[in-house]
């Protein structure tokens, strides 16, 4: 006789699972970092998403700093050039991701990390290299994103990124 | 979650498919060594990449892997007798020798030239280290012969095995590459298990079960790093490279062997998975060796007299044990990380919907592994560039487990460490 795992685990049986959606859309900002990334930003908020929603840039009132609540006197840019509090944004989503270019100091994220750690939200970071960045550009940027940032990754072509949101159902 | 129609690519390699067509552009190993152990030894049937081979060793030793059946009605040459430089079918007699070439066919007479016409297909076989490795992409671009350090270093120093695995390659893969199911799947293993037990790094594992990742590209594939906090504000890194396709290196622990794998399609719904592990510069000990026989680290024991069955198979439910699973003593009840590994990949179903998948920020080396990968196939597919991972400069890898300043990127502060030294030992904590 069969073992139940030996039925179950058949491609037959495999056509019986559950056809209902398992989850709901999810809430990503995409939030480019500097100059470089806003170009690849832009680009990507062309395409066909759930939930995803996409950020030319950052501004402050002043400097940017950590700590202190900074995050609260921080500001977003969308794609059609509204002005909106960082805050609000991060507080309705379920992960930010920050894109910066290699070599960026990449300031910001130490104010959307402080965003996200004080409403519990996921922050990734994603560096782009493009193939040609020194590992001292690499360093750099990372260094920045290091503390705030749950994930990083450093990819190589900026068609990462889509494939990356893709994955994750944004 | 993958598309449908990208499931479909990555998953499917058997002739013709563009990832066949990418596993196809390496050598990858067909068997262990020691199932084809002596001259004139008893030829053994290889199912890769979704072709029937049979591989067999000459009188003079020489190995081929040719196409199993025979030319004239298609008997499997398993039957066949293996003698006078020559696998010879039972049937009528048709001999051919390792390059699959018939040299002989006892009903024709030899001045007609009629067994020259008679070729199987064939792929190179080459012993390196203590697996027999093939290429199975086209003649010319066979790329030099591969330099894995496990395979580099004396016989002494290095152990392989093998286990039949359930389902498509791909989902044993990206276990491999998925750190993050370790602090759970595996969590009962690290204190108890003779590979792994005692090395001061398990502290840091068990003493910080959020760990923090990094995935970064490298020429042959990614590095795939978990941080995890240690002593005055350092971080623990345990560093895993993947090299494209099938390849991944744990990192070591203490002065204990290093393990990696290698996971080769058999056909869309079957895979080896090939265990190694090894030190590379002492010989492994008369107890590491005689652990992994057992099936301990990331070995399993199999059937003996069955093609490298588990002992612990779906067909008997992985032995699962609810009782060791309630009092903690393995976290899923399924002993063994190989088994732990394979039950639930298994579980998944011959070739998973990824349609139906919901990754999340973690699962960001093997959202990049596909990504890569795909994009590899479609490169060769489409212009012919020869993929990642085909150079052997590629195959001087190495995992590492260090503790760095808290500044430092691993990428960095492990650049040595990340690259064979001959003579010098991993880094390891």
């Amino acid at each position: 006789m069969l073992s139940e795992s030996a039925r179950m685990t058949t491609a037959e049986e495999a056509k019986f699972r559950i056809n209902a959606p398992n989850s709901k859309p999810r809430a990503i900002k995409v939030i480019a970092l500097d100059q470089r990334s806003q170009a690849v930003v832009k680009k990507l908020a062309e395409g066909e998403w759930n939930q995803a929603s996409f950020f030319a840039s950052v501004h402050f009132d002043s400097p940017p700093q950590a700590g202190a609540d900074w995050s609260m006197k921080a500001w977003l840019n969308d794609l059609a050039g509204r002005t909106i509090k960082l805050m609000d944004e991060v507080n309705n989503a379920d992960l930010v991701v920050m894109v910066a270019n290699a070599g960026e100091k990449a300031e910001a994220a130490s104010v959307i990390g402080e965003a996200c750690a004080a409403k519990r939200v996921q922050a990734t970071g994603l560096i782009l290299d493009r193939k040609s960045a020194t590992d001292e550009a690499i360093s750099t940027t990372l260094l920045h994103l290091r503390p705030y940032a749950s994930m990083l990754v450093v990819a190589d072509d900026e068609d990462y990124i889509e494939s990356m949101l893709v994955a994750l159902r944004a | 979650m993958l598309r449908k129609e990208q499931n479909e690519l990555i998953t499917r390699t058997g002739p013709g498919t563009p990832t066949g067509q990418l596993f196809r552009s390496y050598w990858i190993p067909a068997l262990l060594a020691e199932e084809l152990p002596e001259n004139e030894c008893p030829p053994v049937r290889v199912k890769i990449l979704s072709e029937r081979l049979l591989a067999f060793r000459d009188t003079e030793g020489k190995y081929g892997l040719i196409d199993e059946f025979c030319a004239h009605r298609g008997v499997s040459l398993w039957f066949g007798r293996n003698e006078e430089n020559g696998l010879r079918c039972p049937y009528h007699g048709w001999k051919y020798n390792t390059d699959g070439q018939c040299i002989d066919v006892p009903s024709e007479a030899p001045e007609s030239g009629f067994c020259q016409k008679i070729k199987l297909k064939s792929y190179p076989l080459v012993k390196i280290g203590p697996a027999l490795w093939t290429y199975m992409g086209p003649p010319e671009k066979q790329p030099p012969l591969p330099e894995w350090e496990f395979a580099k270093v004396p016989d002494s120093h290095s152990f392989l095995s093998k286990r039949f695995q359930e389902a498509n390659w791909l989902q044993a893969l990206e276990g491999g590459i998925d750190s993050s199911h370790v602090s759970f799947l595996h969590s009962g293993d690290l204190e108890s298990d003779p590979l792994f037990k005692g090395a001061k790094g398990n502290k840091y594992n068990l003493g910080d079960t959020r760990p923090v990742f990094e995935v970064v590209e490298q020429p042959g594939g990614l590095y795939i790093g978990a941080r995890r906090n240690a002593e005055e504000g350092k971080y623990y890194w345990r560093i895993t490279p993947w090299v494209m396709p099938c390849f991944t290196m744990v990192p070591p622990r203490g002065d204990h062997p290093v393990h990696g794998h290698f996971w080769i399609p058999i056909d869309d719904e079957n895979c080896w998975a090939y265990s190694f592990d090894y030190h590379a510069t002492r010989p492994l000990t008369d107890a590491e060796r005689n652990a992994m026989c057992e099936g301990k680290g990331i070995h399993a024991a199999t059937i003996p007299g069955t093609n490298f069955i588990p002992t612990a198979n779906k067909h008997n439910d992985y032995l699962m044990d609810r009782a060791a699973q309630k009092a903690g003593r393995t976290y899923s009840g399924v002993e063994g990380i190989a088994i732990q590994d394979s039950s639930l990949q298994e579980s998944m179903g011959p070739i998973v919907d990824r349609t139906k998948e919901n990754l999340v920020s973690t699962d960001n080396g093997i959202i990049m592994a596909r990504h890569r990968l795909m994009r590899a196939a479609k490169a060769l597919a489409d212009k012919g560039v020869t993929p990642p991972g085909v150079d052997p400069a590629h195959h001087h890898v190495r995992s590492a487990s260090i503790v760095l300043p808290p500044d430092q990127p691993f990428k960095e502060g492990a650049k040595e460490a990340l690259v064979v030294k001959e003579g010098v030992p991993h880094a390891s904590v």
